[in-house]
């Protein structure tokens, strides 16, 4: 059975032109026209093909800095990259420590309009509206501007919202780091029920465990080149030699 | 990127859905924050009516028929301008939680914004209306002409959804671009028809009423809604023309500078 693309990277790449003097005034820019701002080149991420199918789990492997966060950002559509194309098939969803929310809005608003950004109609948000706030534990600050809240409040909404609302494809980086120790089993629990059941995720993380029991392939990424991907136990091989 | 909008516009209604969403959610941040709410979106166009009313016709004496209302069609309709495009230039660094973590299009940041500015529109256009047809004695009183608004703010729309493009992604690459739109537009303010008698203004400055694009739509407001003819059909192609071209120019930018507004802002 021929599987369906989710996302299809072709010579993709991303360089990062780094000015060290501020020029992003239009006076700046004037009084300095001989005297361009002098730039370092990043080359966070060099020339590489891949394709990742619907349904799969993927794992994503590198040390600090190896550039896997600028390939998920590039893959879910936030950065463009310099050179090639991504084809994306469906919403995507980017979470470090929750997805994007406005401070300025409260729980309620935040949790509208985030699902609706990953899009959800909001007969269905309000079908989950009371599930996603039970999850955070936020039954009594529902209608408080989230400016409001403490850091892990905050993130516990966005790992709810994320969890109930859910994108076709989704980016996780890092995910298992939010709130208390009681509301990491919790995720972890939710994470191995049916969430991702049918959904393409990529997984970011140090923690080898995590990758091991739940992506079917995984990348290997060194100095912003993508040195291998395939099976799950090789690129964990490759990850763990590079610590060494 | 115009098609890919419209393809998914068709294929997921959601996108209504969010569109309504997001420009409810802002004009509620806008008026139902301050304690007098939204009548302050009442009192700012009638406050800048009275105050323009003393200078340009009690002591200037410009003796302009029904001067209230003339005052009262045009301020709103720059106001609508206005907040539109400086209320907007840096919205890509203010609503950047509704794209640095999805691919949504941001075309649909701007479009909201301009919707919900169009609910206050919307609620002062009535109070223009209520007023012109009970208060006032030397203007024509509503007719079918009236509703030749509708075009003329769908080009006002098009008009300030251009501008507020190419304003807000030059922001990315230069951010005093807010100081030098807030020079401009009090410029432009003084070179628009909103205070003076329309021969004054065409005789001062002539074809002004072509080369400033917000100044047509006055005239022809004007036009339909309190001397109930139609508009200068001519005046209101090229407007319409120049709004389109000046959107296409935004487009444009939104795709170059704006695509790179994630890494830059």
């Amino acid at each position: 059975m021929k599987q369906e693309l989710a996302i299809q990277a072709r010579s993709i790449s991303k360089t990062f032109h780094i000015s060290e003097d501020s020029h992003n005034t239009v006076k700046h820019r004037l009084f300095n026209l001989f005297n361009p701002p002098r730039r370092k080149k990043v080359e966070a991420l060099k020339q590489m093909d891949f394709d990742i199918y619907k349904g799969e789990c993927i794992g994503l492997l590198g040390r600090n800095g190896c550039g896997k966060s600028t390939l998920v950002r590039l893959l879910a559509g936030v950065y463009p990259c310099d050179t090639g194309n991504i084809n994306i098939y469906g919403s995507t969803l980017l979470m470090n420590l929750g997805v994007g929310m406005s401070h300025q809005l409260t729980a309620r608003e935040n949790i509208y309009v985030s699902a609706s950004v990953l899009g959800m109609k909001i007969k269905d948000i309000d079908n989950i509206f009371d599930k996603i706030v039970e999850f955070a534990e936020l039954q009594d600050f529902v209608d408080t501007k989230i400016k409001y809240f403490s850091s892990g409040m905050v993130a516990r909404l966005g790992f709810s919202i994320a969890v109930n609302a859910g994108a076709d494809i989704m980016f996780l980086d890092e995910i298992f780091a939010v709130g208390d120790m009681k509301f990491q089993e919790k995720a972890i629990r939710v994470f191995e029920s049916s969430w991702i059941a049918g959904k393409t995720v990529i997984l970011v993380s140090h923690t080898m465990e995590t990758i091991q029991k739940y992506c079917n392939r995984a990348a290997f990424m060194k100095n912003g080149s993508l040195v291998y991907f395939g099976e799950t136990q090789k690129a964990i091989e490759l990850y763990v030699q590079d610590n060494a | 990127m115009v098609k890919s909008v419209f393809v998914d516009w068709v294929k997921r209604s959601n996108k209504n859905e969010r569109l309504w969403l997001l420009a409810k959610i802002e004009f509620k941040l806008r008026y139902y924050e301050n304690k007098l709410g939204l009548l302050w979106a009442l009192i700012k166009p009638l406050m800048d009516i009275a105050i323009y009313y003393v200078v340009f016709q009690v002591i200037m004496k410009q003796a302009i028929p029904a001067f209230a209302s003339f005052l009262f069609i045009g301020l709103i309709l720059w106001n609508f301008f206005l907040e539109s495009t400086t209320g907007t230039v840096q919205i890509l660094n203010t609503k950047k939680y509704l794209y640095e973590y999805s691919n949504m299009n941001k075309l649909e940041i701007y479009v909201s914004t301009l919707l919900s500015n169009t609910i206050g529109l919307f609620f002062n256009f009535i109070m223009f209306l209520l007023f012109l047809n009970i208060l006032e004695k030397d203007a024509m009183h509503t007719s079918f002409y009236t509703l030749w608004i509708i075009p003329l703010f769908i080009n006002l729309f098009i008009l300030s959804l251009a501008v507020s493009l190419i304003l807000s992604n030059i922001y990315i690459i230069a951010k005093d671009i807010t100081q030098v739109w807030q020079v401009f537009t009090s410029f432009l303010f003084f070179l628009s028809p909103v205070i003076y008698r329309l021969s004054t203004f065409k005789e001062a400055l002539p074809t002004f009423d072509y080369i400033n694009p917000i100044a047509g739509i006055i005239i022809n407001a004007r036009r339909t809604t309190m001397e109930s003819t139609n508009p200068d059909f001519k005046l209101f192609l090229f407007d319409f023309t120049y709004a389109i071209i000046l959107l296409v120019i935004g487009l444009l930018l939104l795709n170059k500078l704006g695509s790179k507004a994630a890494e830059k802002l």
